[in-house]
């Protein structure tokens, strides 16, 4: 019989930090990666040899960037591996830090993202195509906006208000690359980019890091944590795409059934859920993504937004870090600092952008692929 | 009439008795499971695995219905100058797809529906016209 994480040994988040995002700089990855590690040793109050594992998210940095990195902390001969699952290998490594923990092969787990940007190169298949080329993410998401558009009767105006919310969430998160409240007319008055997406509803891709820390309850007590700040992860679902209806939204359909699969582990309903952290790469993703978890029916994502329904003390915040937009995607770091978010909210340490009573958080990536990550975090 | 040959030979063939490429046929696949995909392929079939035999050449039409489009206005590409416009097309036949629209068709808006042409794109060292497959408004 097999078992969920749930099932499992519960499993904690005891410590969160960052590397700012930001444009791409001089600064090597190594000292963005330290940056956020000690930072979240210091927020969990532990030292770094109390890390058993290690588990390294970086999609852009090539081979083996984990050791050259770690060994600055102290080499404590702790194992590591490196995760590479496009823009969801921060959810992935945080996953499976998680399930080594919940497993009990170790006590005290880190998930580290980290990247800088650099080219995106992805092995032929030796299958060939009429103009993949031409079709980069963001014109697969143009692509798809124009189909919500018609489907919905939404204009480009509805649709651009996810980035005015996402923007004013950013300008008060002092990780995020853009840091800067935004109108609707500057949103839709930037550079057009693809289809009606202008840049500002386009993620920045930039570079940074994210750390997490994880423990089960014995390495809680044995390290002296606190555990009043302890938020455990009570679900975490992987899926990859399968063969869905001509035409249909495959990045929806596959979140979809992976957040039905981790709301069931959770044993909580979307109604129950007060912040998501999302894969808002383009604003139109905001929409497909909310109504594919389930918080409204299909087409409805524009009305809760325009009810204010989305925002920072609504009904559920979604991306109160800035999402993607905003706070950025600098790839490996970004599921893993969604986690942070979550975690920082659940804890009321949010500060100005503190969403009031937040007791359930749900973090999503979707990774070209296509791969989703699921996971619900409950105080 | 000039010499041409097709720039993606193992995608799509000119219609039959089309000469000069007016119509596409685009090369697709079919597994005895009944799963129809593009392009052809025999490394397995993504419904139900299997490969080898149950995987045979299968020409589709490229009549369709339109159901999305996009503008590209920024392609940091330059073997593919930006604006050009990509077209998200239902083929009778079963499979979605998406290309680029040809230049000369009429604007066209999902729900519309299009055909594939073979298309003028450049000049081969030899002198041939090169063609490529591109959606248009069906006339």
């Amino acid at each position: 019989m097999t078992r969920s994480l749930n099932d499992l040994r519960p499993v904690y988040v005891v410590g969160i930090g960052w590397h700012r995002y930001q444009n791409p700089s001089e600064t090597p990855y190594v000292a963005l990666g330290l940056t956020a590690i000690r930072a979240a040793l210091a927020d969990a109050r532990i030292e770094w040899p109390a890390v058993e594992s290690t588990y390294v998210a970086a999609a852009l940095l090539g081979m083996a960037s984990g050791r050259p990195m770690l060994r600055h902390l102290g080499a404590t001969g702790a194992p590591l591996m490196h995760v590479e699952n496009a823009s969801a290998s921060g959810s992935t490594a945080f996953r499976h830090a998680c399930i080594e923990v919940a497993s009990g092969i170790s006590d005290v787990a880190l998930a580290i993202g980290v990247d800088k940007r650099n080219p995106v190169r992805r092995a032929e298949t030796g299958i060939g195509h009429l103009a993949e080329d031409a079709i980069v993410p963001f014109t697969h998401f143009a692509l798809l906006t124009n189909e919500y558009a018609v489907r919905h009767n939404a204009t480009a105006e509805d649709i651009a208000l996810v980035a005015v919310k996402n923007h004013r969430n950013g300008a008060k998160n002092p990780n995020a690359q853009r840091q800067q409240e935004r109108t609707l007319d500057e949103v839709l008055g930037g550079k057009r980019v693809s289809g009606s997406l202008t840049s500002l509803q386009c993620t920045p891709i930039g570079e940074g890091a994210a750390a997490v820390i994880v423990a089960s309850e014995d390495g809680i007590r044995r390290l002296g944590i606190d555990a009043g700040r302890a938020i455990r992860t009570t679900a975490s679902v992987g899926r990859s795409e399968r063969v869905y209806a001509p035409g249909a939204g495959f990045d929806a359909a596959l979140t979809k059934e992976t957040a039905d699969l981790a709301l069931a582990q959770a044993k909580v309903t979307p109604g129950d859920i007060d912040i998501i952290e999302l894969h808002d790469a383009f604003t139109v993703e905001e929409l497909h993504y909310i109504e594919s978890i389930g918080l409204c029916p299909e087409g409805h994502g524009v009305r809760m937004l325009k009810d204010g329904a989305l925002d920072i003390g609504g009904q559920c915040a979604i991306n109160p870090s800035g999402g993607l937009i905003a706070m950025g995607h600098p790839i490996g770091p970004t599921g893993i600092g969604q986690i942070g978010e979550i975690v920082m909210q659940l804890r009321g340490e949010a500060g100005a952008r503190q969403h009031r009573g937040a007791r359930t958080g749900l973090a999503h990536m979707v990774g070209v692929g296509a791969v989703c990550y699921v996971h619900i975090l409950q105080k | 009439m000039q010499p041409s040959k097709l720039l993606k030979p193992e995608l799509y063939s000119a219609g039959s008795g089309d000469g000069d490429g007016a119509t596409a046929r685009l090369k697709g696949g079919r597994c005895r499971c009944g799963y129809v995909f593009f392009p052809m392929q025999t490394y397995g079939c993504e419904r139900c695995g299997s490969h080898g035999d149950p995987l045979t050449p299968y020409e589709l039409s490229t009549n369709g219905t339109l159901l999305a489009e996009a503008t590209v206005h920024l392609h940091a590409d330059k073997n593919r100058p930006a604006p050009f416009t990509i077209v998200k097309v239902a083929l009778d036949d079963g499979p979605v797809i998406r290309t680029l629209l040809a230049d000369d068709s009429a604007r066209v808006a999902p729900g519309q529906r299009v055909t594939g042409r073979l298309v003028p794109t450049t000049q081969s060292e030899s002198g041939e016209t090169v063609l490529d497959h591109r959606f248009s408004a069906a006339s």
